[in-house]
C-alpha cells in the first residue's frame, strides 16, 4: 500500500515536472531543465496532440474533404 | 531553478522545427484535397460544355457520363461536375470562376440546390471553414471575403489562419481523426449505414426538424434577395456566355411530401423563379423527378443508380430544352409545374 502510493506520488511529481508545475523533477527523473532537446521534443509532442484532437469539437456530417 | 536564455531559445527553436514540418506535411497532404482535386480537373477540362455547380446533393447527384448520354454527346467536350460537398455558394462561385479563368467556356452552368441554399445568408465563423470551405483560405481569399459574414474576431483569426497551412487545412487532419474514432466506435456494434461523404443518419439533421418551422422560413426567404455569391454565379457565368440553369435537386419523397408539397415552398418557388428569371438564368423544378424512395442513399442524397437515372434524364431535358427553353415562365409552382418539367419518361 505504502508502495504504491509512493508510486502515485512519483508519478504525479513527474507530470508535474513535465508539465511546468514544479521546477524540480522527482528523485530519479534524470531529465535537467536545461535538456533543451528533450523539452522541444516533448512540447512539440504535446503541441501536435492539441493540433490533432482539437477538432473533435467539430460536427462532422459531411468527411469526403 | 532558472533555465538559461539559451536554453530557452533553443528548446523554443527546437518546438518551432517540428511545426513548421507538420505545416509542410499537412501542404503536401492537402495537394490532394477535394477542392485542389477539382481545380486540377477543370484545368485539365477547359474543354468542357456543362458545368455542374453546387453542394453535395448535385456532387453525388452529377453523374458527367450519364449526363453526356442523356444530352447526346461523346465524353469529349461534355460535361464536368465540379461540385463539392459541404460547400456554400461562395466555394462554388470561386471554382467557376477559378474554371473560366483557366479558359473554359462552357455553354451551360447547372447549379443545383435544395431548400433554402439560395437566399439563406451566409454568416461564418472560422471554425465553419473546415474541409471544403478550407477554399476559403487560398482561392481569391480576399474577393471571396465580400461575399460572407465574419465576425471582428473571428476576420482577425481568419487574416492569421490563412498564412498557415496548419490552420488553413486542418480539416484534413480532424477528418483522419474522426474516421478513427468512427472505426472504433464501430467495434462490436452493428455497422452503421455510411457512404462516400459520411453517415447516412447525419444528412437528416440538414433537413428542417419540423414542417411549421419549414413552412416559418419559406416565409421569412420569400422575402430575401438571392444571396451574392449565388446572384454572382449566375451574373459571371451569362457574362462568359453560358445559359444558366438552378436545379431544384431531387428529394425523396418523405422530404419532398413534408416540404416541398406544402403551399408556402411554392411560393417561394415562385419567388426564386422570378429572382433567377430577372437574371436570364433558368430555373428547374426537378424535385419530384425521382418518386422512388430506393433511388436514395440517405436522406438527401441520390444512389448511384438513382444519379444516373437523374442525370440521364437532366441530360435529355438540357439537349431538348436548350434548344426551346419551355420552363422558365414564373408563377408556376407545385407538382402541375413538376409534371410540365418532366415531359420524360423515367429510364
Amino acid at each position: 500500500m505504502d508502495n504504491a502510493i509512493t508510486t502515485m506520488d512519483w508519478i504525479k511529481h513527474a507530470l508535474e515536472y513535465l508539465g511546468g508545475a514544479q521546477d524540480e523533477p522527482p528523485p530519479g527523473f534524470r531529465v535537467a531543465l536545461g535538456n533543451w532537446w528533450f523539452w522541444a521534443i516533448w512540447w512539440g509532442a504535446m503541441a501536435l496532440a492539441i493540433y490533432v484532437f482539437s477538432g473533435q469539437s467539430s460536427k462532422f456530417i459531411y468527411i469526403d474533404f | 531553478m532558472k533555465i538559461s536564455k539559451r536554453t530557452f531559445i533553443l528548446t523554443l527553436a527546437g518546438l518551432l522545427l517540428p511545426l513548421i514540418a507538420l505545416d509542410r506535411a499537412v501542404g503536401i497532404a492537402a495537394r490532394n484535397s477535394v477542392p485542389r482535386r477539382e481545380m486540377a480537373r477543370a484545368r485539365n477540362s477547359t474543354g468542357a460544355s456543362v458545368v455542374a455547380l453546387g453542394n453535395s446533393v448535385i456532387g453525388v447527384g452529377f453523374v458527367e457520363s450519364s449526363f453526356d448520354e442523356g444530352m447526346g454527346s461523346g465524353r469529349q467536350g461534355g460535361a464536368i461536375n465540379l461540385a463539392m460537398g459541404g460547400s456554400s455558394a461562395v466555394e462554388q462561385l470561386l471554382m467557376l470562376r477559378y474554371a473560366l479563368r483557366q479558359g473554359m467556356r462552357p455553354r451551360a452552368v447547372i447549379f443545383g440546390f435544395f431548400d433554402f441554399n439560395l437566399t439563406h445568408p451566409l454568416e461564418f465563423a472560422t471554425r465553419d471553414l473546415i474541409g471544403n470551405r478550407a477554399m476559403l483560405y487560398y482561392t481569391e481569399p480576399e474577393y471571396a471575403r465580400t461575399l460572407y459574414h465574419l465576425s471582428l474576431h473571428d476576420r482577425a483569426e481568419f487574416e492569421i489562419m490563412r498564412h498557415f497551412e496548419l490552420f488553413a487545412d486542418r480539416g484534413l487532419v480532424w477528418e483522419r481523426v474522426e474516421r478513427f474514432r468512427r472505426a472504433l466506435s464501430q467495434e462490436g456494434m452493428p455497422a452503421e449505414k455510411a457512404n462516400s461523404m459520411g453517415r447516412a443518419i447525419d444528412f437528416a439533421m440538414l433537413e428542417y426538424p419540423s414542417v411549421p418551422e419549414f413552412v416559418a422560413e419559406c416565409g421569412r426567404a420569400s422575402h430575401n434577395d438571392l444571396i451574392p455569391s449565388v446572384r454572382e454565379i449566375a451574373l459571371q457565368a451569362s457574362a462568359a456566355g453560358s445559359k444558366v440553369y438552378f436545379v431544384e435537386m431531387p428529394m425523396p419523397p418523405a422530404h419532398v411530401q413534408s416540404f416541398y408539397d406544402q403551399p408556402a415552398w411554392a411560393g417561394y418557388r415562385t419567388h426564386l423563379r422570378d429572382m433567377l428569371g430577372n437574371l436570364g438564368a433558368t430555373y428547374i423544378d426537378a424535385s419530384h423527378w425521382m418518386p422512388d424512395e430506393s433511388s436514395f442513399a440517405d436522406p438527401l442524397h441520390l444512389s448511384w443508380e438513382g444519379s444516373q437515372q437523374f442525370s440521364r434524364r437532366l441530360g435529355k431535358f438540357y439537349a431538348d430544352g436548350s434548344a426551346a427553353p419551355p420552363y422558365s415562365e414564373p408563377g408556376v409552382a407545385g407538382a402541375a409545374a413538376s409534371e410540365r418539367e418532366a415531359p420524360l419518361p423515367l429510364r
